[in-house]
């Protein structure tokens, strides 16, 4: 169909030389980079890349810290959240089948995707603009435009293959955050004001990504994701809550390691979320949610059990957070690694009372939010009337 | 041509061109055989679903029809594998053998040369698992850019430019005489697929109680696509309560046909100024618009027209979009030296 230029073999034989010579690099130049192990220069990296996050977040931090919220407690204990090393049955909660608990293995995703970011300039202009907006402590854009929420997608952590943390006793944090996941969409449609929407509805293997896309697709408002702590080295239950953001201890940023290990994110794919870190709607409903869920749940399960210990809210970077576009935390309901509070974690009441304080901090934080836009309606109407 | 003692000769082995795309996928082999199949793949969801699709892999339209019993996978969507989801890169491979198996024939050789066109945006960030999926079952592959097939195989050498209009994807191709660097290649998502979108939208805004799916508006949009004015009024027939009832289509088929206009003209005019000022004229005469969006009535033209404002414009369409890729691939495997393939 195009006329054939007289030199067309010529071209040819220099084009079919450059197929060749870049499916060559190709070829030698195939890194897999899932299973560079971390030695200095990643290090180096991930040091440049924490770098621009904290910058970034810097802003966030310093509206954190004076709202009075401990930013942790900055235990450098190391985390001993496990994985199993090869698929494992589908079981049900209650199941009690003692299986061996498998070596912590290296973690790697978020590390070595996290320079991409390094790259990217800040620009002190914007991080001004943003730090002012942040630090003003009564102005929620929530309540400035009146948004609401419609949909919430509640994650139910790890699933399928991946089993999460495993107790001693062989209860799988992927089996206890899935039915609590239940129970609190359950708790939450009941409400009938909300659309709530699970990212797995069974035992079945989803990436970070796939999740991410789930929930962007679904136009989620709000984000919860669950998960349980294994902390072996502390006898308490250890509660926290996260949202995104640079990690705010060592041992945050550990969890945030083993919670975005094999996430599927490219690199491209991060960074262009990365750039959603100015959205600062999202952060500001975020820490409120976490502050009212991480309230509820550390405040009642601590009158049943005294060891429980409060870690409060913590920003980390976790992957999943970053991706999705609505107001998003990740909450380690309980702590699978302490035998009594894996016994009672089989216990489908427990689940319930679990579920309940869950229920009570996002719908606390969802009617302060409604209080918000009640005000601001109120206050427009007022405006409305004094204009005559 | 020369060979080692024990070697097999050119002509004993089959050569391929694959076509991987979002949507759909095509092998041409050198035995003279064409193969298309819907780029899904599905494996039964438990033992029931196995006994019931009685196979334990599914590909294309019959994947699709089994999609409940299946867990389904449109590997390519989007244009990218995404990196680290083992069962897409499962998908592709299982993909790829399929299509092989597609145009072998009993006693010809079980492993082939290939060469592989995949979306420009995998190019760039899948060549490696791309390669990695169909080593198993070629001596010898190739991955090039799907526009660059597309060029390759239409004589579109130098000062040209391809346009692909795929499901997920529209992927720039600037030719200049040697293999396009990323500078040369653009990618907007806003293709086949986000057509299908805009029409279901558009369709449901104005039909609220009538009962249409993704695969009706799909196939409307294969059928009446078109850009500009209509020959005729577009009538299909939709179900409402259960009974089918003849619905105007036309002005929604318009806006979703034209929603995918302004980031083709945009990237096209963009690739071409960024291009040598002398040389700017010759591109403009030299566009060939490819993939299955190519087909869309009126499409040339408009490009055409828009393109004239800025000098003399001649925009062209592939004979036959379903292979135009996968053609170009095979033309490519032919004409490639013995003594590349053998380093490869």
């Amino acid at each position: 169909m195009i006329t054939p230029n007289p030199d067309t073999t010529r071209l040819k034989s220099a084009i079919l030389r450059g197929v060749y010579d870049e499916n060559l690099r190709m070829n030698n130049a195939a890194p897999e980079p899932r299973k560079v192990k971390k030695g200095p220069g990643v290090r180096l990296l991930s040091i440049m890349a924490m770098l621009v996050l904290v910058v970034g977040g810097a802003a966030v931090l310093s509206r954190y810290i004076s709202s009075g919220h401990s930013p942790g407690n900055g235990s450098s204990t190391p985390v001993a959240k496990v994985q199993a090393l090869e698929p494992l049955p589908i079981t049900t909660v209650e199941m009690r089948v003692p299986v061996p608990v498998p070596t912590p293995t290296s973690h790697d995703s978020f590390i070595l995707q996290a320079p991409m970011a390094a790259t990217a300039p800040v620009r002190e202009d914007r991080l001004l603009d943003y730090s002012l907006i942040l630090n003003n402590n009564q102005v929620s854009l929530s309540s400035i435009f009146g948004l609401g929420v419609h949909t919430i997608v509640i994650d139910p952590g790890h699933g399928g293959i991946d089993p999460g943390a495993v107790g001693v006793m062989g209860t799988k944090e992927k089996d206890v955050v899935l039915d609590i996941a239940r129970r609190l969409r359950d708790r939450l449609l009941a409400s009938g004001r909300y659309n709530v929407i699970l990212t797995r509805e069974d035992d079945s293997s989803m990436t970070l990504a796939e999740r991410v896309d789930k929930v962007n697709a679904s136009h989620a408002d709000l984000f919860i994701s669950l998960h349980v702590n294994a902390l072996p080295q502390k006898r308490a239950n250890v509660i926290e809550t996260f949202y995104y953001g640079p990690p705010s201890d060592e041992e945050t940023l550990q969890i945030a390691e083993q919670e975005n290990r094999g996430s599927g994110i490219t690199a491209s794919e991060f960074d262009s979320m990365i750039r959603k870190i100015g959205n600062t709607f999202k952060e500001q409903e975020s820490a409120n949610l976490a502050s009212s869920i991480q309230h509820s749940l550390f405040t009642n399960v601590k009158k049943y059990d005294k060891d429980t210990a409060d870690a409060g809210i913590k920003i980390a970077p976790f992957v999943v957070l970053l991706g999705v576009d609505a107001p998003s935390v990740l909450v380690e309901i309980s702590c699978i690694s302490k035998k009594q509070e894996e016994l009672k974690l089989n216990l489908p009441a427990y689940r319930e009372e679990i579920t309940s304080f869950l229920a009570e901090g996002t719908t606390r934080y969802l009617a302060t939010k409604n209080l918000h836009i009640v005000q601001g309606e109120e206050n427009d109407q007022k405006v409305r009337r004094k204009n005559g | 041509m020369t060979k080692k003692s024990g070697e097999k000769t050119v002509e004993e082995r089959m050569i391929v061109g694959i076509d991987l795309g979002t949507s759909r996928s095509a092998i041409s082999a050198s035995n003279g055989k064409k193969k298309w199949v819907d780029s899904y793949v599905g494996w039964p969801k438990d033992f029931i679903a196995r006994k019931v699709v009685g196979k334990p892999i599914l590909f294309g339209r019959e994947a699709l029809e089994h999609r409940l019993s299946l867990d389904l996978y449109r590997p390519l969507k989007n244009g990218v594998i995404k990196e680290g989801t083992a069962r897409d890169e499962e998908a592709v491979k299982e993909l790829i053998h399929h299509l092989i198996t597609l145009v072998q024939t009993k006693g010809e050789a079980e492993k082939v040369r290939a060469v592989v066109g995949v979306p420009a945006e995998s190019f760039k960030v899948n060549k490696v698992a791309i390669k990695k999926a169909v080593a198993d079952f070629a001596e010898s592959l190739l991955v090039v850019s799907e526009p660059f097939a597309v060029a390759y195989g239409v004589n579109a050498l130098d000062n040209a430019m391809v346009i692909d209009i795929g499901a997920g994807t529209v992927d720039f191709c600037i030719m200049h005489g040697t293999v396009p660097s990323e500078d040369d290649q653009r990618t907007v998502l806003t293709a086949g697929d986000y057509i299908d979108q805009q029409l279901f939208n558009f369709l449901e805004e104005r039909y609220p109680h009538s009962d249409f799916n993704m695969n009706m508006i799909r196939r409307f949009k294969e059928e009446f696509s078109f850009i500009g004015e209509p020959e005729r009024a577009i009538k299909v027939d939709i179900p409402v309560d259960g009974r089918p009832t003849k619905h105007d289509i036309t002005e929604e088929m318009r806006r979703a046909c034209e929603s995918i206009l302004p980031a083709i003209v945009e990237s096209t005019l963009e690739l071409i100024a960024k291009f040598d000022p002398e040389y700017q004229d010759i591109i403009r005469q030299n566009i060939i618009l490819a993939g299955g969006g190519s087909q869309i009535r009126g499409l040339d033209e408009y490009l055409e027209g828009v393109l004239k404002e800025y000098g003399p414009a001649k925009v062209q369409v592939v004979d036959d979009p379903l292979y135009s890729g996968c053609d170009g691939a095979l033309a490519l495997a032919q004409d490639m030296p013995e003594d590349y393939w053998t380093e490869v």
